[in-house]
């Protein structure tokens, strides 16, 4: 399997400062695989998510040593046009990715077809699929800006897919959507891995990750502190320490094991699948 | 989205934008062009008024114009009846202020001249779409970066004002006047502007990374997913009513356009 | 300077060649305005149609060819700025005639933008905003989008040359741009407009005309009473925004680094993670 993205050694700290914010990260995403990063809020992981993407060192400046490696072609010396059209990066405030140079949803989708000079009945095509994809037929007519903070984000992370990225990077995609809009954000995520894109995603809702993610790393004084499984970094007792926080099936199911009512070597429940499984043996 | 655009079924709203820009810049060339005085306000009464009532918005043009024009004509009647250099004939006085008839029929025609520039530009505006508008022009020449900063002001324009709004409401309710002398209504200002004025620098990277993200800066030839309807019925009249006010011009400079000296 | 900021511009000659001939255009027509005077206007019943389409036609023709050539020379990371500069210009605009203040203060954004960005963008912002003006307030603004061109442009150029720098300087440059202002505006009110670009300016004019002056003359004395003051106001509130603004907002601005606009941007910076 290919690495469609492979950090080795990677430092940062952003212009006029000494700190470094990342001190040594390695990490690779094959294609068609789904990886995860949590970590504490501003440990880091959106410096991580810009370095990936290409906007550190293009858009930022700073200090950046290491490999940065995505789809073949190093970032760092690349042009951040060719980066971008091999990289998506969707963030987390959904009202700075609305262009405003469209006044529908669906124009806003094909812009960046647009200015690509892609034909207009395969723009038609691509941006029905998507559409669809993401549920949104009702919005198609309406302003972007007439949006609740969800639907925008539906169409922020649309007006990426669009582009047919090979790499996506997803900052907290969900961080204006409820448990459905996250849900189903997560499924698309897997959707689009089974069809070869590489996906890492930069999330709190340890849950669906558990569930989406082959690979989960945690990002912790900058640098990766632990990687696993998702099952596996999640139970760990030093989530606490880390600050990614546990969720209550590994709390409850951790307190069972303190007082003696779980076996000592059970492998702790982080989704509900799990507890379902462990709490019935 | 904050322009005068009122989405109507008429006529008017189905042209072709460039249609419309193409008959607003002939009445425009045709108003400045023909050397009568009543030649505005023919042309108001002929052609644009009958066009604000086909598109129906006649109601809203009165409206929404009379704000602005009313008191321009009245300011520019006064000023040119009483002190246009030209003035002999006397209509009537005020003190020593002598009210000529030249400088009536020259107020008329200047000012008639704006009124007609206004209305004919807002019937446009009622009538389309903003976003029909810049695609429209888009596909002629016009550079993707000047509509998108067009069509953004335009979608952000209401956020900023509900902004402000509410920061002059909480100012209120702190006591601040906003009538008295011009310092004080100045004052008003201050607290205003350093929020809003963040607003530009704030997520400056983001936006633009955002934009960069959907090619931008590409190079490539653009191409449009909504296509407006173009009959060659449309491209015909664009043409006829051009040419009709170019060679109105024409004539005009030449002098060759009948002396209609009415009442003079 | 990173990446991002560099312009792509792959028709760097063919914009400057825009640029030139706009401005070799809006230069033709004010010469020919003022040298030629064309004595139509305030003479005879209803002549001046000419001269006022050549005023109209030529600056219009100006201000969209100095537009074309100037947008395609900016770097994304200046052409985001630009709709919330305009948004700025229209809302403190409205908010100040609804107090009935004597001022416009309609070209805060626009001089911001030159300042931190450069004469290029100031031009920009001002003509399009003028443009956004006509399309939703009032379509008088129009004709005017030349004199908030040329604004933008003595900004950005003031900026340039280092006059905010200093604390004495950016009121003076305020008041010269607002000479210029009036200068390059009055032909404007007087062979389009008639001297009546609203009922207060109008009266104004009216005022001047009574004391036996030329429309040309009062239109530009009018201006003179109200823009030289309007732009200094503008040009000293935006010397205490960016004097308030913290370093890390400024020192993004390649513009702003390489003629060293600002005073004190020497400081080491912490930004956010």
């Amino acid at each position: 399997m290919t690495d469609m993205i492979a950090l080795a050694g990677v430092h940062y700290s952003y212009p006029d400062t000494e700190t470094e914010v990342l001190r040594g990260i390695d990490l690779t995403v094959d294609a068609g695989q789904v990886v995860g990063v949590v970590g504490a809020s501003g440990v880091g992981k959106t410096t991580l998510a810009k370095v990936i993407s290409g906007f550190i060192p293009h858009s930022e400046g700073g200090e950046l040593s290491g490999g940065v490696e995505v789809d073949g072609i190093q970032v760092p010396t690349s042009t951040l046009a060719d980066v971008v059209s091999r990289v998506g990066l969707v963030t987390q405030n959904p009202f700075n990715q609305i262009s405003g140079a469209k006044f529908t949803v669906r124009e806003e989708i094909a812009f960046g077809l647009e200015n690509l000079g892609v034909p207009r009945d395969e723009m038609i095509e691509r941006v029905a699929d998507v559409v669809e994809l993401l549920g949104i037929e009702e919005l198609v007519d309406r302003s972007p800006y007439a949006l609740s903070g969800g639907q925008q984000q539906l169409v922020a992370i649309a007006s990426m897919m669009v582009m047919a990225p090979r790499v996506l990077v997803m900052d907290e995609p969900t961080s204006q959507l409820d448990p459905s809009g996250s849900r189903l954000v997560f499924d698309i995520m897997e959707s689009l891995a089974s069809k070869g894109t590489a996906v890492i995603v930069f999330e709190h809702k340890l849950e669906l990750l558990r569930e989406t993610a082959e690979v989960l790393h945690v990002l912790a004084d900058g640098v990766i502190a632990a990687t696993g499984t998702p099952r596996e970094v999640l139970s760990d007792a030093r989530t606490d320490e880390w600050g990614v926080g546990a969720t209550r099936f590994t709390r409850a199911a951790r307190r069972a094991v303190e007082q003696g009512l779980l076996p000592k070597k059970t492998e702790l429940p982080v989704s509900l699948p799990d507890a379902v499984e462990v709490f019935r043996r | 989205m904050s322009t005068l655009y009122l989405d109507r079924p008429s006529p008017l709203n189905r042209l072709n934008p460039i249609t419309k820009l193409v008959g607003v810049v002939s009445i425009i060339i045709l108003v400045f062009a023909l050397p009568y005085w009543w030649a505005p306000l023919a042309i108001l009464i002929l052609v644009v008024v009958p066009a604000a009532l086909l598109a129906r918005v006649g109601g809203r043009l009165l409206v929404v114009s009379g704000v602005l024009l009313v008191p321009l004509m009245i300011v520019i009647i006064v000023a040119q009846g009483f002190f246009n250099p030209r003035g002999e004939t006397i209509l009537f006085s005020l003190g020593s202020f002598n009210f000529s008839l030249e400088g009536l029929l020259f107020a008329l025609a200047v000012g008639g001249r704006t009124v007609v520039l206004v209305t004919a530009t807002m019937v446009l505006l009622f009538t389309t779409h903003p976003g029909k508008l810049l695609n429209a022009l888009s596909k002629n020449g016009m550079p993707p970066k000047i509509a998108y900063v067009i069509s953004s002001t335009l979608q952000i324009i209401p956020s900023f004002r509900t902004r402000a709004d509410s920061i002059l409401l909480a100012q209120r309710s702190r006591g601040l006047k906003t009538g008295g002398n011009p310092f004080r209504r100045f004052a008003v200002l201050i607290p205003l502007l350093s929020p809003l004025i963040l607003g530009v620098f704030v997520d400056v990277d983001e936006r633009s990374t955002a934009m960069e993200a959907r090619a931008f800066g590409s190079t490539a030839k653009r191409t449009a997913l909504e296509v407006l309807p173009d009959p060659l019925v449309e491209h015909i009249a664009r043409w006829a009513v051009i040419i009709v006010a170019l060679v109105a011009l024409a004539l005009s400079f030449i002098g060759a356009l009948p002396q209609v000296s009415w009442p003079l | 300077m990173t990446d991002i900021d560099k312009p792509v511009d792959p028709n760097r000659t063919r914009n400057n060649i825009f640029i030139i001939a706009g401005t070799v255009v809006v230069v033709a027509t004010y010469l020919y305005l003022i040298i030629a005077q064309p004595a139509a206007v305030g003479d005879g019943v209803a002549s001046g149609g000419t001269p006022a389409l050549i005023t109209l036609a030529g600056y219009l023709l100006g201000a969209i060819l100095i537009a074309f050539g100037a947008i395609n020379r900016l770097p994304t990371t200046t052409v985001v700025l630009v709709p919330v500069a305009i948004a700025i210009n229209i809302v403190v605009g409205q908010i100040t005639s609804a107090l009935g203040l004597p001022l416009y203060l309609d070209s805060i954004g626009t001089i911001l933008v030159a300042v931190v960005a450069g004469p290029a963008a100031g031009a920009v912002t001002g003509g399009l905003s003028n443009v956004i003006w006509g399309l939703t307030l009032s379509p008088l603004a129009l004709p005017f989008a030349i004199v908030a061109i040329v604004i933008g442009f003595v900004a950005g150029w003031a900026a340039r040359i280092g006059v905010f720098r200093s604390y004495w300087a950016p009121p003076i440059a305020g008041i010269v741009t607002g000479i210029i202002a009036a200068l390059a505006s009055s032909p404007i009110s007087a062979f389009i407009f008639g001297g009546a670009t609203g009922g207060g300016t109008g009266a104004i004019v009216a005022a001047f005309q009574a004391f036996g002056n030329s429309l040309l003359a009062s239109t530009t004395l009018q201006g003179l009473l109200s823009d030289p003051l309007d732009k200094l106001i503008t040009f000293t509130v935006v010397m205490f925004i960016l004097l308030a603004l913290p370093t890390r907002f400024k020192q993004r601005f390649p513009f702003v680094r390489q003629y060293n606009v600002l005073p004190g941007m020497k400081k080491k910076a912490t930004p956010a993670a």
